[in-house]
């Protein structure tokens, strides 16, 4: 497997975008497809290691290696196959996962390491390209009824794993379309919607039922929802936004940024005609408070409307440009990292704490004081730095400060408890304490990955499987040799 | 008597090896002076004997002499008839004398049944007093009985047949009695001709022992003597050689195959001299427990009987290699083809002297693997044995001197006065019958048999749903099956393995996977069957066994088949066969689902049922086939239906009349088939894997092969992988690997091994047919799981870790754990790592993993002695410096100096720069410096440098094989290390080809405790049953060390197979090598070193409390240095920059000694905490204590249940006073070597370089002469040693075995004699000369002078030799120039350096794996290219520059030597240098080409 030496004889070659100019003008996903031979040549870096790091990195277990060399051997529907084996949605991954895979290859110890996420992309794309991937419709049906509430990708990969062997699947979705954070949270220019549908298109054909604008325990009465179904999948998201406790934070032009996305999601989708100038960064300064991923999108989106300038903050201090012996191999790199969305014009401040909003007289928001921060090991917190105040223009304060957990409405009402991480609460084997409701995804575990979430529903969809079955053929991953 | 089977020790696992000889008149006069000459010979064959912990119980001595009738007469106080006219048997009784006289009741009551008349008894009169203390204990009574004719009239044979049944009768009623002394029931002679006297003694007291042989009335013509080298000290009085017609040097490895296969024919056994019932009574042929010596002469005894000669029935049980003969007489190849398909090979190395009392002679095996030297004298004696010398003889009464080569046999006819040679011996009894036209007339090849049309019908299941039924995994098809198609080879890894056994696996496992093959280490060699092809043979015969008495073409009836696993179309051929002599019947091996493990049983009785039925109608070829498997049937293990069918026919005495032919799905790797080989199949049809690539191929997957040629690459993939492992245990042919069962199951029942799989150890229980049954309905379930068709075939996981495969140790975790610990110097991390390995949570992996400690009796942690005094008994593994880059290997030695433990040189010599300090006081000299089969850079020198010395016998991830480093790894450095040429890949033999038995390797340990007497040498032995009886043997053999490693060790390269399936795990090596040399109070003189994926200080506490007090590691310390486990080593790919030679991947290598050290002190600090909670304050007072270890209990898994290790915690009860952890020291009996003798005289000549001149007499007994001089001046001047012939050193008489083992340059040393073998081994510069004494007459270039394997391992220096040299000349030279006047068989084997000229003739598969060195060969009379191995080697033009070298040779040799061969040519040299043919290896050529334009592009630049 693999080719001998391949690693030495090319460098790893990353998706090529199209130039800033010209890819802020729209919402399309700005992405240059390599050529099949480069796509080759990557998977021939790959070591056909020993110990490949890489699968046990990736939370799916994805067959790297494997579907690597069927890429180089140019056998791509047998690698589509190896991939799909792991990951319901390689689509979805190909795009947006940060990839901890390559975080842990092998190669990344002497050299940049594979493309997989690269490679993963392609392949699935050649086969919905080819017309390689088609609904796949279970022979018999077991008569077992499922809901699933929430259409995100830990319930969507539940819900084909469970309707691959026989059950009858019905997803219920609160918004007016599937997708949950991939659809409403992603902007465009990292996933074009249609992808989604074209995934819940196949969903569908295979048998699957999605009900949108149902919400559980308001549109829909949970005696109803328990009484028609066997189970209840709960993957309903770790939904509630954390929110910036300082001075003006009611101030017009203080936003979320998950509102902010979703918006201008819909807008995208033609969900709303006009714009509202409430989430429109045309023309203004806007300053991004959170220097993850959404942090990230909220950038590229704003760009894209038109921003005056764009300033992102980061409470942490700047990353190191590479490992340092604290950070080693194949742990997640906590390094500095430039996304596209910073590529296409960003200003970014580390060690920054915000302090406080400063309003006009009509309550909209103006400016941002802020002071320079430290993480005192002590109190476990970021500490001021006197002396270090400074006002920044802002017209517009987005927060992307991530999730505090599930909304805890529905884990109420069907009384199953929360843990003390403030998630809902279950056993190892995803069941919650009332045995017809199961949990995935970042209800279960937190605000996470997709990659997790896909995973979590599979491994849902297994315990739920052997639960009402008594065996389950579908797989579950060794949890136990996780990294 | 032998102890009982006790634990781990199982007495079946004995070997012995030994010295042999014999002295006959070759006019017949009977002498008393043959006696005393022949145990002379004894005397002087000491060294390859042995003596028990008692230093006076020896192995066995004896010696066979003709009936001293004059003697008798007169001793005796009854009447005795004429000579040969009656039989005196030897016989020894039981010490009680009421069961003596039981004893001689049923034998006198058997002899008068048979008419014959007992004349009378005499008591031999015997010298208790010198017998050991440990022999005395049973010490038989003995006494001779003396038996007459019926009648006068009777004629010779029928009274020898008549003595034979009634022996036997007697043997069997007395050993199936209740009588508790019934074994010392033996008789050592019972012959109208001959008399043994033997007896468990050293040579020197037999004479003492028997007052017989002192008396000057004792004459005869012929003697033959033997002295034994068991492995152990559990010898017996009975088992002392010779025996009755013969006497073995060496080892059967076939033995079990040959014993069952013999039982097999008894069945069909029928003679006009023995009525049936009797006949029936003298079964079993081959007595149980005897050794495989004893097996061979019983069968001989037989032959004997049926009416064959002497000579015939050697040329029968011991054939020469006659199958790949190009040269070999027709009539002779089809003679042995004839009695091929009546008794397959007894295969094994043998010099095997037999006698009748009129004939006296010898033969050697097919490999040549023992020492067998003759001298004729012109007075009339001829004497041959092990070595030459052991007999005076003046130079001027020589006649000839002679060897037996391999496959040869040599024969005195008394009667005529003369020798006869092999050639006459052969041709008279292979023209007896008309054996060719009996051949043609009867055996079918599988070529000629005809395609009937019919056709297997195809499977109803579909292709996935079969695999997924067998068990196939995506790394099946990648790692094993397709390259196989695509090289014609099998698939290598390396790093060894780490997943769990069979029966610790959670995933379901083919049944081939809980046995693990077993392999030669030191009692015998394991063979080189790619270099050595010629001796090797894979085809077998198919058909019925006939009635050994019979003399009839019949008995070739056969089918014979060239490579055993077969098409689907050449399986159509036999299955559908119509031919008179043939019949085919299909059964199929398959079971109800439904019934589960019953229905396996209840199948496989019916099956046998069936396969008797068909037999019984006249079937000889039975098809067990496992097609047509389907939702309800199952496939039974191929494996077991085959071997239950074997057995099950064995026992209903059917056996001999058919053969087993396998259609199988299963099998796949070699392993597989050569287990279905081993338990009874004849040829196998993987009609499944045949189908595999046929798929593969349609889907493109096979590039560069078409369909056909990827299945004969495959079908020759397999047959070179069984080759390997046959060659592994020592086997050559498959005709005697089939039935013979050489594995040992790991993880069954004993009840299930002893019903399916009869005489196949098994020593931790397991695992029955339940859970098989269990295994394979999960198989089967997961097949027509129809939820999950989408998905494919699983991918495996077992070669490569994948998250959802199998379960390895390293893991991505305990990597990352283990690299992080060291690189921080955290304990906390290095402890997370140790739970992860130690507890096993969740599936266990090892058979430590299910022990756990007991009776804790705390003490402070700061009572215990410090790491810093426990990591001294720490050592790295021996990777050498070719394998591993210089960073890495340097790093390892750093660390290991710094902590005062060892670090190894690996096999591959050490850059002497090395051997001194740095500047900062670092080391990176390897203490333990290892000498292997290669011998690269093993000089003098090195070895000086050397704290410990160690031989490597078996490496853990491929026992039994030798290993290759490839061309392009070699780069200059290491070439220079090497001693060998750059970019030009190395090969190390399977064999040392030093050590074919126990006494070879005391031989060696002798050789290198002279290279450097302060080192100690170890021995590394891998863990297999019977280890333990060669560990006691390699006491014996005076080894300081031994080290027992694990199967499953790492390394650069090794078959995948072999990585699995070779060898045992450690926990039951270190076991078994403690209870053995407990038992044999030997534990004392040797220090037990284990190895093997120690990772842990858990993993040491075990392996000290099981019995070793040293611990390796390699595995562990590389990836502490940075290696993640790629498993490229073969490769030379290793991304970390470990294990590769290319400078852009080493600049990787980010290791530091900090990081090795910080692992072995985080495993002495873990070894600390459990130390402190057992309450040991030192590793000393630990070793050996296993009561401090019980079996984890609770453990409810349905696999593992049934495991049961207390046969290893096993601890034998002995005195208080014998040791359980080495007390002493060996004594390596050194004072009486020549060596102090010739320093003294030479000391100041040494130290002043001044030149000097000293004569000396030798002896054969005079061993390694030359070394420790080499050794000294090594010490004082390194590498350059001294000036060119400083010391001259002149001898005169026979040397003994390696003489100038080591010698530097500086000296010049001079034999007038002869020598024995391993002249000049390892020559480190010096110069070697042997000539013929003045006086004698003989033609130099027709006798021979030097023994076998000289030169082996030479690394510079030069060498005359006037006159022959045995096998295997030069044989892994590296740069010496010899010049010589005739050599035996593989002359130059991988040579990789120097020059050989060779001025008479050659032996054939001459140059085989040459890869480097030229050679120039004189074209006489026998001049044959197909002696020629032309693998690697092109025949060269002879270009000026070769004249000259070759001139200088030759002259020099005359200068030398007076050689009149060298002088005849020089004279005429203008003519006899066009007489010359130069060889030169290919790939050497090349690779001297591109050096020299190198050379040219850097004078360029």
């Amino acid at each position: 497997m693999g080719k001998l030496n391949g690693f030495i004889e090319y460098s790893r070659l990353s998706e090529k975008y199209f130039p800033v100019n010209r890819r802020i003008k729209n919402y399309k996903e700005f992405t240059i497809k390599p050529k099949t031979s480069e796509l080759k040549n990557q998977a021939a870096r790959c070591m056909d290691c020993g110990v490949p790091f890489c699968h046990s990195g990736c939370p799916l277990g994805n067959l790297i290696p494997d579907f690597n060399d069927l890429v180089l051997n140019n056998k791509w529907k047998e690698a589509l196959d190896v991939l799909h084996l792991t990951n319901n949605f390689p689509e979805f991954t190909g795009r947006l996962c940060p990839a901890p895979c390559e975080a842990a290859c092998v190669l990344g110890i002497i050299d940049p390491p594979v493309s997989i996420e690269m490679i993963e992309k392609y392949i699935v794309e050649k086969g919905f390209s080819e017309g390689w991937i088609k609904p796949v419709i279970p022979r018999n049906r077991t008569g077992k009824k499922i809901a699933i509430v929430g259409s995100g990708p830990a319930g969507l990969a539940a819900a084909q794993q469970l309707n691959s062997v026989g059950h009858d699947v019905t997803v219920l979705e609160r918004d007016n379309k599937i997708g949950g954070l991939l659809r409403y949270g992603i902007p465009d220019f990292k996933l074009e919607k249609k992808i989604i549908d074209r995934r819940i298109n196949l969903l569908k054909k295979e048998g699957i039922n999605f009900k949108c604008k149902i919400e559980v325990g308001k549109t829909k009465s949970l005696k109803d929802l328990e009484s028609t179904y066997d189970i209840i999948l709960l993957c309903t998201g770790s939904t509630i936004k954390r929110e910036l406790e300082i001075g003006g934070a009611y101030l017009k032009g203080v936003e979320q940024a998950m509102d902010f996305l979703t918006y201008n999601n819909k807008y995208v989708d033609g969900q709303i005609d006009s714009f509202s100038n409430k989430f429109n960064s045309k023309g203004k300064n806007i300053i991004v408070i959170g220097g993850g991923d959404t942090g990230s999108d909220c950038i590229g989106t704003s760009n894209r409307h038109g921003a005056k300038k764009v300033i992102n903050f980061e409470i942490a201090k700047k990353p190191p440009i590479s490992r340092n012996d604290k950070n080693p191999w194949p742990h997640w790199p906590f390094t500095f990292k430039t996304s596209s969305s910073h590529e296409e014009g960003v200003h970014r401040e580390w060690s920054i704490l915000a302090k406080r909003f400063i309003g006009d007289e009509n309550g909209n928001l103006i400016g941002l004081e802020t002071a320079n921060a430290e993480f005192d090991k002590k109190t476990m917190k970021f500490q001021e730095l006197k002396n270090t105040s400074k006002v920044w223009d802002c017209d517009m304060a987005i927060l992307a400060l991530g999730f505090k957990g599930p909304e805890q409405n529905l884990p109420q009402k069907l009384n199953i408890g929360l843990n003390n991480r403030e998630n809902i609460d279950c056993n190892s084997s995803y069941q919650t304490k009332k045995n017809n409701i199961f949990i995935a995804g970042d209800c279960k575990r937190g605000q996470s990955l997709i990659v997790w979430a896909i995973s979590e529903g599979r491994e849902a969809a297994y315990y739920i499987d052997k639960y009402l079955m008594g065996t389950s053929s579908l797989p579950t991953k060794k949890i136990e040799k996780d990294l | 008597m032998k102890p009982k089977k006790q634990g781990l020790y199982y007495p079946e696992f004995e070997h012995d090896n030994c010295g042999a000889g014999f002295i006959c008149s070759l006019k017949g006069v009977k002498t008393n002076l043959i006696i005393s000459n022949a145990l002379d010979v004894l005397s002087c064959l000491e060294h390859r004997g042995a003596v028990s912990a008692d230093g006076r119980t020896g192995d066995g001595a004896g010696i066979l002499i003709e009936i001293p009738h004059v003697f008798f007469s007169k001793q005796c106080d009854f009447e005795l008839p004429v000579e040969t006219e009656y039989a005196v048997g030897m016989l020894f009784l039981p010490q009680k004398k009421t069961q003596a006289n039981q004893c001689i009741n049923i034998f006198q009551n058997e002899i008068k049944r048979q008419s014959l008349k007992i004349l009378g008894w005499r008591d031999v009169p015997v010298n208790s007093k010198v017998v050991g203390s440990i022999a005395s204990k049973n010490q038989p009574v003995v006494r001779q009985v003396f038996i007459g004719k019926e009648d006068e009239k009777q004629s010779e044979k029928s009274f020898n047949i008549k003595l034979f049944v009634a022996r036997k009768i007697s043997e069997n009623r007395i050993y199936s009695s209740e009588l508790t002394q019934k074994n010392y029931f033996y008789f050592s002679s019972l012959s109208t001709r001959t008399i043994i006297y033997k007896g468990l003694l050293i040579p020197e007291d037999i004479k003492r022992f028997y007052i017989d042989l002192a008396n000057p009335d004792l004459v005869t013509k012929l003697a033959l003597v033997h002295q034994r080298f068991a492995t152990n000290t559990f010898p017996t009085w009975d088992l002392a050689q010779p025996f009755r017609y013969m006497c073995h040097n060496g080892e059967i490895n076939t033995l079990k195959g040959n014993v069952s296969r013999m039982m097999t024919r008894e069945e069909l056994l029928q003679s006009e001299f023995i009525d049936d019932d009797d006949m029936k009574k003298i079964f079993p042929i081959i007595l149980s427990e005897k050794s495989d010596s004893a097996c061979l002469d019983m069968v001989l005894e037989l032959l004997l009987i049926t009416g064959r000669s002497l000579p015939e029935a050697m040329m029968m049980l011991v054939p020469e290699a006659w199958e790949k003969h190009k040269s070999m007489d027709e009539s002779k190849k089809a003679f042995y083809k004839f009695n091929s398909c009546i008794m397959e090979p007894w295969d094994g190395p043998a010099s095997i002297p037999f006698t009748d009392g009129t004939y006296i002679g010898a033969l050697l095996d097919r490999n040549g693997l023992r020492p067998s030297r003759y001298s004729v004298t012109k007075d009339g004696y001829v004497i041959m044995s092990s070595e030459t010398g052991v007999v005076d003889i003046k130079a001027d009464n020589i006649l000839s001197h002679g060897r037996l080569e391999p496959g040869k046999m040599f024969l005195v006819d008394m009667e005529k006065g003369r020798i006869v040679k092999d050639e006459e011996i052969k041709s008279t009894i292979s023209k007896m019958y008309p054996y060719k036209k009996w051949n043609t007339n009867n055996i079918l090849p599988l070529s000629r048999v005809p395609y009937t049309g019919n056709r297997t019908p195809e499977e109803k299941l579909n292709l996935e749903t079969r695999l997924k039924i067998f068990g196939y995994t995506q790394e099946d098809f990648k790692k094993i099956i397709i390259p196989m198609c695509q090289n014609a080879k099998e698939p290598i890894g390396s790093m060894g393995t780490d997943t769990p056994l069979a029966v610790l696996s959670k995933k379901p496992q083919l049944l081939y996977n809980y046995f693990k093959q077993l392999f030669a280490q030191v009692t015998n060699p394991p063979l080189d069957g790619i270099r050595e092809e010629i001796v090797t043979d894979t085809s077998l015969s198919l058909g019925s066994n006939s009635n050994l008495f019979d003399f009839s073409e019949k008995h070739a009836i056969n089918l014979i088949i060239n490579n055993p696993i077969i098409s689907n179309e050449d399986l159509d051929k036999i299955k559908y066969i119509e031919h008179t002599n043939f019949k085919a019947a299909s059964i199929f091996a398959l079971y109800n689902k439904n019934k589960g493990h019953n229905g396996i049983e209840e199948s496989l009785n019916k099956i046998v049922y069936d396969v008797e039925n068909h037999i019984d109608k006249g079937a000889n070829i039975i098809i067990l086939s496992d097609r047509n498997t389907s939702k309800k049937n199952s496939p039974i293990p191929m494996l077991l239906a085959c071997s239950f069918v074997h057995h099950s026919m064995i026992k209903k005495n059917k056996r001999s009349k058919f053969g087993i032919i396998i259609e199988s799905a299963e099998p796949r790797e070699p392993h597989h088939f050569a287990m279905l080989f081993g338990y009874g199949a004849s040829a196998i049809n993987p009609y499944l894997v045949n189908e595999i690539i046929h798929y593969h191929h349609k889907m493109d997957f096979l590039k560069g092969v078409t369909i056909n040629k990827a299945i004969v690459n495959y079908n020759d993939a397999i047959a070179k992988g069984i080759l390997k492992i046959m060659n592994k245990i020592g086997i050559s042919t498959l005709n005697s690997y089939r039935g013979s069962q050489i594995f040992e199951a790991l993880g069954l029942k004993s009840n299930f091994v002893n019903k399916y799989f009869n005489n196949t150890p098994s020593r931790i229980e397991g695992i029955g047919l339940y859970v098989l049954e269990k295994e394979i309905t999960a198989r089967m379930n997961n097949a027509f799981n129809k939820k999950n068709d989408s998905s494919s075939i699983e991918i495996g996981g077992d070669y490569r870790w994948r998250r959802d495969g199998e379960a390895h140790m390293l893991n991505p975790k305990t990597i990352s754990k283990l690299q992080e610990s060291v690189r921080t110097k955290k304990y906390e991390t290095y402890k997370e790592y140790s739970d992860l390995i130690n507890k096993q949570s969740g599936q266990y992996m090892t058979i430590r993993g299910l022990l756990k400690f007991i009776d804790y009796d705390p003490i402070p942690i700061e009572e215990i002695e410090p790491w810093t005094e426990i990591v001294k008994r720490f050592k790295t593994g021996a990777m050498s410096y070719g394998s591993i880059s210089k960073e890495a290997h340097e790093n390892l030695a750093i660390a290991m100096n710094r902590i005062g433990g060892k670090s190894n040189s690996g096999e591959g010599g050490e850059d002497s720069s090395r051997f001194f300090r740095d500047h900062n006081g670092d080391s990176k000299n390897s203490s333990i410096k290892q000498v292997a089969s290669g011998r690269f850079g093993v000089t003098s020198y090195y070895l000086t440098h050397a704290d410990e010395i160690q031989i490597k016998m078996a490496q853990g991830a491929k026992p039994g094989e030798g290993g290759q480093l490839p061309g392009l790894k070699v780069n200059p450095l290491i070439a220079k290390v090497r001693n060998s040429t750059p970019y030009v890949g190395l090969i190390s033999p399977p064999p040392h080809h030093d050590i074919y038995s126990i006494e070879d390797l005391a031989q060696l340990i002798f050789d290198l405790k002279n290279a450097n007497r302060k080192a100690r040498i170890s021995v590394k032995l891998v863990s297999e049953i019977g280890v333990g009886t060669i560990a006691a043997g390699v006491a014996k053999a005076k080894a300081d060390v031994i080290l027992i490693s694990g199967y499953d060790g790492g390394t650069g390269a090794s078959p995948l197979t072999s990585l699995k399936h070779a060898g045992l795990p450690w926990e039951l090596g270190i076991a078994e090598a403690q209870q053995t040399l407990v038992l044999n109070n030997l534990r004392g003189r040797v220090i037990i070193e284990c190895d093997g994926q120690l990772k842990t200080g858990r993993d040491v506490a075990i392996a000290c409390l099981l019995g070793a007090e040293e611990f390796g590691f390699s595995t562990a310390p590389l990836v502490a240095s940075g290696c993640i486990m790629m498993r490229a080593c073969h490769l030379n790919s290793c991304p970390v920059g470990i294990a590769t030679q290319n400078p852009e991947l080493r600049k990787n290598f980010k290791g530091k000694p900090e990081h090795v050290i910080n692992f072995m002190y985080f495993v002495a600090e873990e070894l600390r905490e459990i130390m402190a909670n057992l309450g040991f304050r030192s590793i000393d007072e630990m070793i050996g204590k296993s009561e401090k270890l019980s079996i984890k209990k609770g453990i409810d898994d349905y696999k593992l249940k049934g495991i049961d290790l207390s046969n290893i915690l096993y601890k034998p009860s002995v005195e208080n006073n014998i040791s359980i952890k080495n007390t002493e020291k060996q004594d390596h009996k050194l004072n009486n070597v020549l060596d102090f003798k010739i320093l003294k005289s030479a000391k100041l000549s040494i130290e002043k370089r001044i030149k000097i001149y000293l004569d000396f007499k030798i002896k054969n007994t005079d061993r390694a002469v030359g070394t420790i001089i080499s050794n000294e001046i090594s010490k004082i001047y390194g590498e350059k040693a001294l000036p060119k012939n400083t010391i001259n050193l002149n001898f005169s008489g026979s040397a003994g075995q390696s003489f100038g083992a080591f010698a530097v340059k500086g000296l010049k040393m001079t034999i007038n004699g002869n020598t024995n073998d391993y002249f000049g081994k390892g020559l480190s510069g010096g110069t070697l000369i042997v000539r013929v004494p003045k006086k004698a007459t003989f033609k130099s270039n027709k006798n021979i002078i030097t023994g076998n394997v000289a030169l082996y391992g030479a690394t510079s220096g030069e060498a005359y030799i006037n006159g022959i040299a045995g096998e295997r000349f030069c044989v892994r030279n590296s740069g010496v120039n010899a010049v010589v006047e005739g050599i035996g068989d593989h002359g130059c084997e991988y040579m990789t350096g120097g020059i050989v000229v060779i001025l008479g003739s050659i032996g054939r598969n001459f140059a085989a794996g040459m890869s480097g060195g030229t050679s120039y060969i004189f074209i006489d009379s026998n001049f044959d290219e197909r002696n020629f191995n032309m693998e690697m080697i092109e025949f060269e033009k002879m270009e000026n520059h070769d004249f000259d070298i070759l001139k200088k040779l030759i002259e020099n040799h005359y200068s030398n030597t007076n050689s009149r061969v060298a002088e005849d040519i020089i004279k005429d040299w203008s003519k006899t240098k066009n007489m010359f043919v130069k060889i030169m290896p290919t790939e050497f050529k090349a690779a001297l080409e591109k050096l020299a334009k190198e050379k040219i592009t850097q004078l360029i630049n």
